[in-house]
């Protein structure tokens, strides 16, 4: 889970120069009552003083991550589990995520941890500026140096020019200190992700959360579909069918006696008949447009357009070719949006642009209406994220009071 | 007149047949794919193939695709198209090797028996019959301005002219005066920078190569 970072040197510095304090603090502080809530839990004392130990811990927690993006550039997200509104419960809540325990480990490891990093860092560069500054300030040392190498040569370190290799020496030693606290900042980040971060399983747990959320309101949405779909065939065609066939019925009963209501008749059954064709011709098409898996979406969107009632102007460009999925995500996207602009928009203008990233589809449509669009649970355009999140997408709806309205649906095409 | 029908529904195929029957139109062969059309218009030499888009074995476009091949085999061999649903990127495709003899309709406007066979009639001589929902999504893919400057009166009107009919015609089907017709008509001409002309198939013609086609 643990992502690269790459601070600078003189951050890092600072962060570890701080962690002598901020380790002794946290340390000294959560093992003393930790140790004093626990010594008085019986005398039930012990309890409310271990709740503020876990609420110091996750707060302290809580400054550490800012600090850390501050300090080292390193993204944690919290790891906690949501709580729930009880004052019990949300104590026993804390006890039981594991986050917290993570956040005590932390603190522990941070007293030991902190001082290393604060003596390297301490020791490291006073060596670095003592050696490399050495051939300045040697003149008003009150002694010299003697280096004597195996084999009898003595390096006399005396002056400006005898202490100048010891400055190149300090010089190494810098490039030395600098890779090595670099590396200690990029493994101190990564422990602070494992720790203070969510723990893979965590993010597992999330993900699997949302995913089954999602699956939820997907099926729910085809669920309704299939409710819509049967509703409009009821209404519309069936009704118009039987009217059809109960005209014709009539009109053979006439036929003899009265010809001319008998051919009024049938005029009338010919067009129930033509308008119940025309419903189930936009019902069909409603279900899939069959030029979509042919043509792609581009042609698809042409015949959506012309029906709007308002004029509609669109734009496509969607080389590559996206998968099916998503094409039929966006055409149902935009239909749905176009639909929703007509009725409650109050728009005299929209349009729709779709356009291609390299992994991604964005379908943006906009509308000239009165704004003040929302996302209500169960809304249409509630309806629209939970269509886009079946395929991982998102909804990102901007809508002012007094206009204009951009909904914009961005579609992964590889989920 | 002889005609081809390519429709895999029997019951249109054989219904189709009758309508076409009763008018005195000979249907010479019927089939129910693609390569069975191309075949068909090889042996019989027919007036007009009437084909349905959506057949076997893939049900998405194949009698599309046979009509523009058998328009490849015998240049100018007037077709008409009939679907379900009418796209405008099908009739793009249809009408790009030339718009004579080439109609488009929804399959449903059929049921108008004495307008169909005129469609049938027409494109059979070498005129064009594009249904006018065809028209309307052209219009909105359209990149030039003018089409939106049309009021949507205008715009009805040039759909029907789209679709090959007479002025009279098009003043029946709206339920307006002939005079009302024609003033529109001319506006239609004069707001798109168009030769005004009262012959049916020059008028969509003209409508067509508007909109970059035929």
């Amino acid at each position: 889970m643990a992502t690269r970072v790459n601070p600078n040197i003189g951050r890092i510095s600072g962060y570890f120069l701080l962690n002598l304090v901020t380790g002794i603090f946290w340390f000294v502080l959560l093992v003393t009552l930790g140790a004093v809530s626990i010594g008085t839990a019986v005398i039930w004392v012990g309890i409310p003083l271990g709740v503020l130990t876990m609420v110091l811990a996750r707060g302290a927690a809580t400054a550490e991550r800012a600090w850390l993006r501050a300090a080292l550039g390193v993204d944690i997200p919290q790891p906690y589990r949501p709580l729930p509104a009880t004052v019990t419960g949300r104590a026993k809540a804390m006890a039981k995520d594991p986050a917290t325990w993570r956040d005590f480990a932390y603190w522990l490891i941070m007293l030991p941890l902190g001082a290393l990093e604060f003596s390297l860092t301490v020791a490291l560069w006073s060596a670095v500026l003592g050696t490399v500054f050495l051939p300045f300030y040697l003149h008003w040392l009150p002694a010299t140096w003697e280096v004597t190498f195996p084999g009898g040569t003595v390096w006399l370190i005396d002056s400006f020019i005898n202490a100048l290799p010891v400055s190149v020496l300090g010089l190494l030693l810098g490039v030395v200190a600098y890779r090595l606290l670099k590396a200690l900042g990029q493994g101190h980040a990564v422990l602070a992700q494992s720790l203070l971060g969510p723990s893979r399983y965590g993010v597992l747990e999330a993900k699997a959360e949302q995913l089954s959320a999602s699956r939820a309101r997907g099926v729910e949405a085809a669920e309704a579909e299939r409710r819509r779909i049967e509703r409009d065939l009821h209404d519309g065609a069936q009704q118009r069918l039987v009217a059809v066939a109960m005209g014709l019925g009539r009109a053979r009963g006439k036929m003899e006696s009265d010809p001319d209501a008998a051919r009024e008749l049938i005029a009338e059954a010919h067009a129930d008949a033509k308008l119940a064709i025309s419903e189930l011709r936009d019902l069909a098409r409603g279900i899939y447009p069959s030029v979509l898996g042919d043509r792609g979406l581009d042609a698809a969107l042409s015949s959506l357009a012309a029906r709007s009632p308002i004029p509609v102007e669109v734009e496509v460009d969607v080389e590559p070719r996206p998968p099916t999925a998503v094409e039929s995500t966006a055409y149902f996207t935009v239909a749905e949006t176009l639909t929703n602009i007509a009725k409650h928009s109050g728009a005299t203008q929209a349009r729709v642009k779709v356009s291609r990233t390299e992994n991604s589809v964005v379908v943006e449509v906009t509308d000239n209406g009165r704004g003040g669009a929302e996302v209500r649970p169960g809304g249409g355009l509630a309806g629209l994220a939970d269509r886009a999140a079946t395929i991982d997408g998102v909804v990102v709806v901007v809508s002012p009071i007094g206009g204009p309205t951009v909904i914009r649906t961005e579609l992964p095409c590889a989920w | 007149m002889r005609v081809v029908i390519a429709e895999d529904s029997v019951l249109l195929r054989v219904g189709v047949q009758r309508l076409l029957a009763d008018e005195g139109i000979e249907t010479v062969a019927a089939v129910d794919d693609g390569g069975a059309l191309l075949a068909a218009i090889d042996e019989h030499r027919p007036d007009l193939a009437l084909v349905d888009v959506r057949m076997p074995p893939t049900f998405t476009d194949e009698g599309l695709r046979a009509a523009i091949e058998a328009r490849k085999r015998i240049p100018n061999l007037p077709v008409l198209v009939l679907s379900q649903y009418v796209e405008e990127r099908y009739a793009v495709e249809l009408l790009a090797g030339g718009a004579n003899g080439i109609g488009y309709l929804l399959k449903e406007r059929v049921a108008d028996v004495s307008e169909f066979v005129a469609a049938v009639r027409r494109v059979a001589e070498g005129g064009t019959s594009i249904d006018h929902e065809v028209i309307t999504q052209l219009m909105v893919r359209a990149k030039r301005n003018p089409v939106d400057s049309l009021t949507q009166r205008e715009r009805e009107v040039l759909g029907l002219m789209a679709q090959g009919l007479s002025n009279a015609a098009i003043a029946a089907s709206l339920v307006v005066s002939d005079g009302a017709v024609e003033k529109h008509v001319g506006n239609i001409f004069a707001k798109l920078g168009l030769e005004p002309s009262t012959s049916e198939h020059r008028r969509v013609r003209a409508v067509l190569a508007y909109l970059n086609l035929g």
